[in-house]
């Protein structure tokens, strides 16, 4: 059972701490944490580490270090899996983390810990219901309560004062514009090698949905190929018999925001961008030839293609240019940033230029990894396709979106 | 320092008066103002201030209709109460007088911090809280309710029972109106019959329980959270046939699908265990968790990652071939932190086939060039150890002759390593191998580890290599400027084996070395000089028969980890051991492995007949499911071949044992004890002790336990040692006594020594004494320092220490 938990700053200061067993922990144990971190050279320790007295499970969100303590056995997913979800939960309230946005706002993640758990368990963790007994601090109350001074940041309706038939949604939702949206957003992960052969590719997809719908909505949506889906993981509303029977998601979604389903692509073989990259290296000096360009088509334009190139540290400067886009170079972090956008129809991106080694040392000895970002709007990359949503048990006609997106999430060129 | 420090208290005495100042007033704009000073307050106390002397101020000014204010002051009493025992009676006023509140978020916030003070003597004041609580229209304050009844069982299980509070949260399982009370009931109870479990792991209950909640097929109605404790319960059953396995199994399959990865997990670990006897069936568990189990370490956090990668870890042992179509699924990423890298690295290792070796050594060459240093070396030995793993490796050679060329001193130094390592196993390769070494720049090398490869090679392979014996010169010539004994241990046997090959060139080599080995500071070294020198005295050939006869191939490495241990550690499945890779027993000493779930206060003072409270739990628990289902399951559990046999002991616990309390859990370990022998000794109130006469420790688990147990006992006892010289007589002396010596040193008249012992009957790992004995010969005396896995124990140990030390003479 989780005793306790500090958020730590990226200095390694503790931001703030809650403890949720009558046993206090004491706050030396995050310089104890702190100091393993420092022995590996700064990087962080594994996500579970025995201290002398107590199991430290840790994730780092946004340079947060959110750090959790037990005495006891216990699955390790449970811990680690609740870090993520307070760190989202806080994320989604607070519109962001750091330092400053958590100590701006100590009393409502208080507030959020001492409903996310309960003596050393968790207990409400779905966001919709959490947003019934905390409201965020958004921009309207904060100007309420600078105005007035007296509104306070609970929602004006008390919590659960109606009973409802499924624990992840109020019976008494009222919206006035009834509204669904659905987010297909799904993250490609590639390895090229320096010859240009594909290593490995592999998409995830989520389905992101946010619901603004009235009373007790039932809904169902079915795609047009779920073959391509390889596991799928879905959020407690599902049931899962539906989706057995006849490959249909059948549910009561939570009010607002909230992770419908995810997925792994089956067999993907077409990452949409190739990176060249040509290194020589001689005398001191090494030469860098990186072309760019599309391999097939992947039906919608791809946006937002920026290339990073991470330089070894014998590497003391670069001298880059770019046909296409706009090439700086980080001194401290030894990274070039080559920021192309989208291809030309007339000219394909190639950058060029030399990079200046330590002096003594004649060649590049490590062969650096390319990272490559983009984004393509309104496709899916494993082409999943919504085939039709219906919308049962309520009188109205409500406003549906759908959307798709495929992001790079990992994809490497080797050099 | 100082001045900021007084600047603080300064500034926390203001914020005392303007609070008083603040008390009764009902001026316009106060509340504002309370705010204000309330943030004042806790933000102090959440940079770590101690702002606990405000407390009864903090109280005064609590009456207030204002929201924020109250919350902010239930988190402070929260967080001060227990400091300010005397003054949490105040607490108590307000806080129930919240509980009548007309808002429900302050009757549930109020009960919540009421309950959570956990103070013994304000249980009168919380029943009747907790019983309006319960029967409250708000279901948020039914909610917190449900949770307070568990809280007060903790401090108070009568009072608990007496108010028929066990009746009520049964019956709001299943007749709540609201779904997420019912829900938020079932975790209450789940949470305390798990508790149940850390009191009396006694099979039966299990059993029991684990058909209960199968057979109810109700456990989507739990919370995802509350689902996990009750996977694992299941986990624990022991189905009656096969069929009931399959039914259950089929039953929570769908379990392998939610986004929680915890549920994931927990469903993996009863599939795992539940058919565990089932040969066939078993492997075919491993196919259908491989897809959820790589989905969640491809997707999921890194953090998250590295748990779930720990687990494949240990599967991939137990079944090398299920993964190895999979292996892509291993690769890095580049933005991986470097600790799951490496576990990664590992996969890649345990998963290398004859199909898939050639990829993977493709791909951990990558590595191998890598920025980072220490996944440089775990790539190489990664492919090092995948050509000793492997029959056909001919690839791999290559590989690893390309890793010399590369031309960084780590990378060589690795490879060094491995080489040796390599024609050790394959001497047919030896041939290629040394060319390449040979290549090698002796000049490059530093680290020992490597240096002692390269040096072994140039003396195995000094026919192969023309200017083996020079290089050597070279070494022995250096040899004063070499730190390492373990290179100069090897430099002196490689000088002895190129003398019986090569003697006319290495004569002088090995005259050199050997006149230096005598001289050297080392023991080790000097000692095997001085022994090759008397070798050589009785002749060459007898010599050489001895220090360099014909050697086989080695076929296997030892295995770092036995299989029984990789079986233990797979009964914890989904556990902190099998991120450690050690079995619970070897790093949770006693102390942790209690539950102290709720409370470090005393033990209740009130305690019940284990066997009432077992009805009325087990009732309890009936409550929540269909009747007639959970009936069959509880007769058949009863019937079941398996749950009679295994447990006579529950029964005679329910009878004849006094009652255990409810937070003190060691206690059952020691009637356990008696049960075993309770004829022939009396229950002793010092307990006897008798030491195993050869406790097994090694020293690394000797030094962790050292470093995580407290000192138990120190004390000086006098000696009569003043002639002793070595450390030996008092290690013999000790050792008659089953004190084992772990570690000695120092000369006269200081000496230290490291004792180790370990109760007879205990478990094997557990029940160890250390000691740490500083004997002060000139003083006659002894300062000891005693840690204790077993703390009952641990008077009765140091008496037999003690009288050990007194019977020492010399």
């Amino acid at each position: 059972m989780i005793q306790c938990l500090f958020l730590l700053s990226d200095a390694g200061d503790v931001i703030l701490e809650k403890q949720w067993m009558g046993k206090r922990v004491e706050r030396s144990i995050c310089s104890w944490f702190w100091r393993q971190r420092s022995e590996k050279e700064d990087q962080d320790p594994p996500s579970v580490i025995a201290s002398p007295t107590h199991y430290l499970l840790h994730i780092v969100r946004e340079g947060v270090t959110f750090l959790a303590c037990t005495a006891s056995e216990m699955p390790p997913l449970l811990g680690i899996e609740f870090l993520c979800k307070v760190a989202s939960v806080l994320e989604n309230y607070l519109g962001g983390l750091n330092e400053d946005i958590l100590k701006d706002n100590f009393v409502i993640v208080y507030e959020i810990l001492d409903e996310m758990m309960d003596s050393g368990f968790p207990s409400t963790t779905e966001p919709s219901v959490l947003k019934e007994i905390i409201a965020p601090p958004n921009l309207v109350s904060r100007v309420l309560s600078v105005v007035t001074g007296t509104s306070s940041s609970l929602n004006a309706a008390s919590p659960l004062a109606t009973s409802s038939q499924v624990s992840w949604r109020a019976s008494n939702v009222k919206h006035s514009n009834n509204e669904i949206y659905f987010d297909l957003v799904e993250e490609m992960d590639a390895v090229f090698n320096r010859d240009g052969f594909v290593v490995k590719c592999e998409a995830y997809g989520e389905i992101q949905a946010t619901s603004r719908l009235s009373g007790m909505p039932e809904l169902s949506l079915t795609f047009a190929n779920t073959d391509i889906l390889h596991d799928v993981n879905f959020h407690p509303c599902v049931r899962y018999r539906a989706w057995e029977a006849d490959q249909m998601l059948s549910f009561i979604p939570p009010d607002g925001a909230f992770k419908l389903m995810s997925y792994r692509v089956k067999g993907l073989k077409n990452p949409p961008l190739f990176v060249r990259p040509q290194l020589s290296s001689g005398e001191g000096i090494c030469r860098v030839n990186v072309l760019v360009g599309l391999r097939g088509d992947p039906g919608k334009p791809v946006d937002a293609i920026i290339v990073q190139l991470p330089w070894p540290p014998s590497v003391v400067s670069t001298n880059l240019s770019a046909s296409v886009g706009t090439v700086t170079y980080s001194f401290s972090t030894k990274v070039s940033t080559w920021i192309i956008g989208r291809i030309p129809k007339d000219k394909s991106p190639c950058l060029s230029g030399t990079l200046q080694l330590e002096p003594g040392i004649n060649r590049l000895e490590e062969f650096p990894t390319f990272l490559v970002g983009f984004k393509i709007q309104g496709t899916a990359v494993s082409g999943l396709k919504v085939d039709k949503m219906d919308i049962r048990n309520v009188e109205y006609r409500p406003y549906k979106g759908f959307r798709a997106v495929t992001r790079a999430a990992s994809y490497e060129i080797r050099t | 320092m100082n001045a900021d420090s007084g600047h603080r208290k300064g500034e926390i005495a203001e914020l005392k008066s303007q609070l008083r100042q603040l008390a009764g007033s009902r001026a316009p704009g106060v509340e504002e103002v309370k705010r204000e000073l309330y943030k004042k307050v806790i933000s102090y106390m959440t940079i770590g201030i101690d702002v606990s002397s405000l407390f009864s101020e903090m109280v005064m000014c609590s009456a207030t209709s204002d929201l924020v204010v109250k919350k902010m002051c239930y988190l402070y009493v929260g967080n001060y109460a227990k400091v300010h025992p005397d003054l949490a009676l105040l607490t108590i006023n307000f806080l129930q007088r919240d509980c009548q509140d007309d808002d429900p978020m302050i009757r549930g916030l109020a009960l919540r911090s009421l309950c959570s003070l956990r103070v013994m003597n304000f249980v009168e004041y919380l029943v009747g809280s907790l019983r309006k609580g319960l029967k409250d229209n708000n279901g948020y304050v039914r909610q917190v309710a449900a949770m307070g009844v568990l809280k007060l069982y903790h401090i108070a299980p009568t009072a608990c029972i007496e108010n028929d509070f066990v009746a009520t949260l049964k019956s709001m399982l299943s007749q709540d109106p609201d779904a997420q009370v019912r829900e938020w009931s079932r975790t209450v109870c789940v949470r305390w019959k798990r508790f149940w479990f850390w009191r009396e792991p006694t099979v039966t209950v299990q059993t029991k329980i684990g058909r209960c909640y199968i057979a109810s097929k109700s456990i989507k109605d739990f919370s995802e959270w509350a689902q996990c404790l009750v996977l694992d319960m299941v986990s624990k059953y022991i189905p009656v046939d096969p069929n009931e396995t399959f039914d259950i199994m089929n039953l929570l399959e769908d379990r392998l699908q939610h986004s929680n990865s915890a549920v994931v997990l927990a469903t993996i670990k009863v599939f795992l265990q539940l058919t565990i006897s089932m040969a066939d069936v078993h492997q075919q568990v491993y196919e259908r968790i491989k897809a959820p189990l790589l989905t969640l370490i491809s997707s999921g956090s890194p953090e998250l990652s590295y748990a779930v990668l720990s687990h494949l870890h240990l599967l991939v042992m137990r079944a090398p071939i299920l993964f190895s179509s999979d292996y892509k699924h291993f690769y890095c990423r580049y933005s991986d932190p470097s600790y799951v890298k490496k576990l990664k690295i590992e996969m890649l290792t345990a998963v290398a086939s004859e199909s898939n070796m050639y990829e993977i050594v493709t791909e951990l060459s990558e590595y191998a060039a890598n920025v980072d240093v220490g996944i440089t070396r775990e790539a190489i030995r990664a492919v090092g150890k995948i050509a000793l793993n492997l029959c056909d490796v001919n690839a791999i050679v290559d590989r690893l002759l390309q890793f010399l060329e590369m031309e960084r001193d780590y990378v060589t130094a690795e490879t060094l390593v491995l080489v040796k390592d390599l024609v050790r196993k394959y001497p047919e390769w030896s041939h290629d191998c040394i060319a390449v070494v040979g290549n090698v720049s002796s000049k490059s090398i530093q680290e020992p580890k490597a240096k002692a490869a390269l040096i072994w090679m140039l003396g195995e392979y000094s026919h192969d290599m023309l200017d083996a014996p020079y290089v050597l010169e070279s070494f022995v010539d250096n040899w004063l400027e070499e730190d390492s004994p373990e290179v100069r241990l090897e430099l002196l046997t490689a000088a002895a084996k190129i003398f019986f090959k090569r003697p006319p060139e290495s004569q002088k080599l090995l005259g050199a070395a050997l006149a230096a080995a005598v001289d050297d500071p080392d023991q080790d070294v000097h000692d095997k000089g001085l022994f090759y020198y008397r070798l050589l005295q009785q002749g060459v050939q007898t010599a050489e028969s001895i220090v360099n006869p014909p050697k086989k191939a080695v076929s296997d490495f030892a295995d770092i980890q036995n299989s029984e241990m990789r079986d233990r550690i797979f009964d914890e499945f989904n556990s902190l051991s099998v991120i450690y890779r050690e079995p619970s027993y070897m790093f949770l000493d006693k102390e942790h492995r209690k539950l102290y779930e709720f409370s470090d206060e005393a033990a209740p003072t009130d305690v019940l007949p284990t066997q009432k409270l077992d009805a009325n739990d087990n009732d309890l628990l009936l409550g929540a499911f269909d009747k007639e289902e959970s009936q069959s399951g509880v007769s058949n559990g009863d019937d079941g071949p398996l749950s009679a046999p295994r447990s006579p002991s529950p029964t005679l616990l329910g009878d004849s044992v006094p009652p255990v309390s409810a937070s003190n859990i060691p206690a059952a370990f020691g009637i356990d004890d008696l049960l075993g022998l309770n004829i022939s000794t009396p229950p002793p109130p010092p307990p006897s002790l008798v030491l195993s006469s050869k406790p097994v420790l090694d020293s690394g688990t000797f030094q962790k336990k050292w470093s995580q147990l407290p000192v138990a006992l120190s004390f000086e006892h006098p000696i009569s040692a003043q002639s002793l010289k070595t450390t030996q007589p008092l290690l013999r002396h000790m050792q008659e006594k089953s004190v084992q010596c772990m570690a000695s040193g120092g000369q006269s008249p200081t000496f230290k020594f490291f004792f180790f012992a370990q109760k007879a009957d205990g478990m094997p790992g557990t029940g160890f004494f250390l000691v740490e004995c500083l004997v002060h010969t000139s003083a006659g005396k002894a300062s000891v320092k005693v840690k204790s896995e077993d703390s009952t124990f641990t008077a009765a140990f140091s008496d037999l220490f003690k009288s050990a030390l007194s019977s020492f003479i010399i």
